[in-house]
């Protein structure tokens, strides 16, 4: 019980240290920039643009508004992508750092998961700016939205938390990770329906792939506008604590090595 | 099951350095307990860092089998308000237990407790980021270090004034000086008053200025009942700052306790290395048979520049040195602190730019400015004769009258034709100053009555008719900060220097190994006395330790009068005025100056520059200059007075046209 008192204390005592390196985060990506922040919105958009462009055609009859549908999938698998591979790296590169003041070190992968929860955030204005151009239907559901970005929030910290303790170890990890990020968006109903796909793969994405289960919540919030079904509602947050458990107990088993080998 | 989650608590406490006092203090008295610590590296080569490595590793065994303890068994109990020093070599563990004690590291073995709040000082300004702006920064730096946002927003402006930085507080600190980080990172490091404080050799960056205020800042937090704990080289700093310390050793204590001892121990054992590895040297040395291009005679200015030009061109030189220590008469050494002038006052000034800037570029020098004193009986008089001198005299204040004053005192001498050195210096400034300030410390001087000296001796009296004490009329003068010793250090950086060595002994056996000689020792033992001895004055010295804070007042005290034996005294501590406000000694050392009649064997100081001398030498001179590869420089092998500046200049054109 103590511990857990001083966990909570030493968290309290780094809040401002992490809402310092989240702003620093986001003030140093669009400082030099003449456009600055607009660019987190700039920039999903015309990423949509270009593969609405190439897809649209291909899923015309199976998916009505495709932009909308292609922009739910995306903004959450590009949250996931950047901050678990900022996470990675989180502890290495924040070296030089470590090995001269003592602060705990999750506090450096936590603050590169919310800097781009911020920034995913932001990028919501570009969701909203595709949906007032296609004449997409806003749904009350949409307020709920929220809960969805929490879990996926808790999943990333977790599973950052587990590279960034791999990386100190392995270096190898950054670039196996690379390939598996490249799998997963390919495994990701995201530009096509999930029922193109295979029956054996449709129950393989539907069971093991936890970025389906966001997907499919924002997407009932937001594109569908109900109330996304039990299965992965209840199954988001399970993979959510899941993988947030497993990682701190990761980070905590070998955090006292890392100052030999960074 | 329960044991193993309660050592698993026990363990963790260690994680965290900001637990609040009430709650862990229990009954005990240290502040710091360091009991029998290990900590183990692996080694950097064993760093198994990516798959391949580690699976090949894996099916060889060798995994973690390479490992280092860098610190064995290490015990330290510090009580509040200690300032402990950390001392020994490069590696022996003094940063990894600093390390240790932050928090950074954890202990492979044995444990750490500690009670307070710890602000580590090991690299200023740890985290700074040098795109975000200084005033960014102070903030991500005071979080880092754990202070609230709340807490760095009500000392900001403490900061930003210590670090002295307001103009830029806007600036990205890519663009900042390296002096103004470390100002900076100071100054955010020190915002509160620690526990216990941590300072890793970091002050040893930064200007004068900076370390002085670091060290001010410093003593403040020690009064105010902080604990420090200390890693530096300068064991004189540790001395001054710390009240115990403690050596480490490959890892291993080899002393603590009360700093004195400890330091003592650890510098006696540092100096007997030292000389172990210049015998080993020598003797390689000698065993190799090294070729060198130039034997450089003495290590004094002369030879030290020569050489120190030469390496910088590319040749190689020895420079040996029958004393027993580098720099010649400008040598100084420390004493309990201060620096001593062993062989004599010595005061660089000079007007060329050229030579100045050389030696700022060698080392740092202070502003000191020569103004000495003269005591005639019971009177005190400016030196040198100036309107502060003259006004002390007769009490008149207008230069008009004292030019008037000495005008009429020497028309009523009717002195045409000085016949000797009293004639000559009453016809330059009259019976007064004469015969208070002049007469009796030239006869200490020269050890023989003014009348039976030669007039040339003095050629003029420069009388100044302003209130102005500096005595030397060069555009620069001071005293290099840390004495002349480390000056010459500097020069001979990249010259093997062999101490205790007798040119004409060293000769015999190693002939073969040099091309050229630079002599800088006395002309005349050169070539054997085949002509006489040329003469010398030379001086000796009464040096002292008193047990008073300030002796004269002043650098150097003239003593005019015959009947005081000595002819000046100097204390040492004045020509390092920096020195005494940054570690006040409630002692100084003085040393009193006679001049002695020069025999065979004793230290030549100043040549005679009479007739007799000067034909001497040019006997000499006319040999050296049959003498094939043989450059004869300085002082002694010229046979002519020098200011340090003269020397560095004629070593600077010798080398020049040596090098053509």
């Amino acid at each position: 019980m103590n511990l857990l008192k001083y966990r909570v204390r030493t968290f309290f005592r780094y809040k401002d240290l992490i809402g310092a390196l989240v702003s620093r985060d986001l003030k140093l990506k669009y400082r030099r920039s003449f456009l600055g922040y607009v660019w987190s919105v700039l920039n999903p958009l015309m990423i949509m643009i270009v593969l609405t462009l190439v897809f649209s055609n291909l899923f015309q009859k199976s998916i009505e508004n495709f932009p909308v549908y292609l922009f739910t999938g995306r903004i959450l698998y590009d949250f996931m992508k950047a901050s678990t591979t900022n996470a990675l790296k989180s502890v290495t590169v924040n070296a030089p750092l470590l090995k001269k003041v003592y602060m705990p070190k999750y506090i450096f992968t936590v603050s590169k998961v919310t800097s781009c929860m911020v920034d995913m955030v932001l990028s919501m204005g570009a969701l909203i700016i595709v949906m007032i151009f296609t004449r997409a239907p806003f749904y009350p559901e949409f307020l709920l939205c929220p809960i969805v970005i929490v879990q996926v929030y808790l999943f990333c910290c977790g599973l950052g938390f587990f590279l960034a303790q791999l990386h100190v170890f392995f270096r190898d990890i950054e670039y196996i990770y690379s390939a598996v990020l490249t799998a997963w968006l390919y495994l990701t109903p995201i530009m096509y329906p999930l029922d193109v796909l295979p029956g054996y793969l449709q129950t393989l994405v539907k069971y093991a792939n936890p970025l389906y289960y966001y997907v499919e919540q924002f997407r009932a919030l937001i594109y569908y506008g109900r109330f996304p079904g039990v299965r992965v509602f209840v199954g988001g947050w399970l993979i959510a604590f899941a993988m947030l458990a497993f990682g701190i107990w990761c980070f905590q088993r070998s955090k006292d090595k890392f100052i030999l080998y960074i | 099951m329960i044991r193993r989650a309660a050592k698993r608590i026990a363990n963790i406490r260690f994680d965290y350095p900001f637990y609040t006092l009430e709650e862990f203090m229990d009954d005990h008295d240290y502040i710091v307990d360091v009991d029998h610590l290990w900590i183990r590296f692996n080694l950097a080569s064993q760093k198994v860092d990516n798959l391949k490595e580690y699976a090949i590793k894996m099916l060889k065994h060798e995994l973690m089998f390479q490992e280092f303890f860098a610190l064995q068994d290490v015990s330290l109990k510090v009580e509040k308000g200690e300032a402990w020093g950390l001392i020994g070599t490069n590696g022996s563990g003094k940063s990894t237990l600093l390390k240790t004690i932050s928090g950074i590291l954890k202990p492979y073995k044995g444990t750490i407790t500690k009670h307070g709040s710890i602000a580590p000082l090991i690299e200023l300004g740890a985290g700074f980021d040098g795109n975000l702006t200084a005033r960014e920064n102070i903030f991500l730096n005071g979080m880092v270090l754990g202070h609230s946002r709340k807490f760095m927003e009500e000392h900001f402006e403490e900061i930003v004034d210590f670090a002295n930085i307001r103009k830029f507080l806007d600036s990205p600190i890519k663009n900042f000086s390296s002096g103004m980080k470390a100002r900076l990172g100071f100054a955010v490091a020190t915002v509160v008053n620690p526990d216990i404080l941590v300072v890793d050799e970091v002050l040893e960056v930064g200007d004068y200025n900076f370390r002085r205020r670091c060290n001010e800042r410093m003593r403040q937090m020690l009064a105010g009942g902080t604990t420090l704990l200390f890693v530096s080289h300068n064991i004189q700093t540790v001395k001054n700052l710390c009240d115990h310390a403690i050596w480490l050793d490959k890892g291993v204590m080899r002393m603590s306790g009360e700093s004195g001892p400890v330091c003592d121990a650890y510098l006696a054992e540092q100096e007997a290395t030292a000389h172990a590895n210049k015998e080993k040297k020598r003797k390689k040395m000698r065993e190799e048979g090294k070729q060198y291009d130039y034997l450089v005679v003495g290590a004094g200015l002369f030879g030290a520049v020569f050489a120190h030009e030469m390496a910088q061109a590319g040749k190689r030189c020895l420079v040996i040195d029958k004393r027993n220590h580098i720099g010649g008469n400008i040598y100084t050494e420390d004493v309990d602190g201060i620096q001593v002038h062993r062989y004599g006052a010595h005061i660089f000034h000079t007007s060329d730019k050229e030579v100045w800037d050389y030696v700022n570029k060698l080392t740092e020098f202070n502003n000191y400015i020569n103004s000495p004193v003269a005591v005639h009986k019971d009177e005190l008089y400016n030196l040198p004769f100036n309107m502060n001198t003259f006004s002390q005299l007769w009490g008149i204040r207008r230069p008009q009258e004292v030019k008037e004053k000495i005008a009429s005192q020497i028309a009523d001498l009717h002195i045409t034709e000085p016949k000797n050195l009293e004639e000559q210096a009453l016809s330059l400034v009259g019976p007064d100053v004469y015969e208070k300030l002049i007469r009796g410390y030239t006869e200490k001087q020269w050890g023989r009555d003014c009348k039976e000296l030669p007039a040339f001796i003095i050629k003029r009296l420069p009388l100044r008719f302003t209130y102005d004490n500096n005595y030397f009329n060069d555009r620069y003068q001071g005293i290099p900060i840390g004495g002349y010793t480390q000056m010459v250090e500097k020069l001979l950086e990249d010259v093997d220097v062999m101490t205790d060595t007798d040119f004409f002994e060293y000769r015999k056996e190693h002939a073969d190994q040099f091309k050229k000689v630079v002599y800088t020792g006395m002309i005349d033992e050169y070539f054997d006395y085949q002509f006489g001895h040329l003469q010398y004055r030379t001086v000796r010295f009464d040096t002292e330790r008193i047990e008073e804070e300030n002796y004269q007042g002043n650098a150097v005290v003239n003593y005019t009068e015959r009947e005081v034996p000595y002819t000046r005294v100097i204390e040492h501590k004045h020509f390092a005025p920096e020195e005494e406000h940054k570690n006040p000694k409630d002692y100084t050392i003085i040393s009193r100056e006679y001049s002695e009649e020069w025999g065979p064997g004793s230290e030549p100081y100043y040549p005679v520059n009479d007739e007799k001398n000067g034909a001497l030498y040019a006997k000499y001179q006319e040999l050296a200059e049959k003498e094939p590869n043989v450059i004869f420089g300085g002082r002694l092998g010229q046979y002519r007075y020098y200011d340090m500046d003269k020397v560095i200049r004629a070593a600077l054109d010798a080398s020049e046209k040596e090098l053509g």
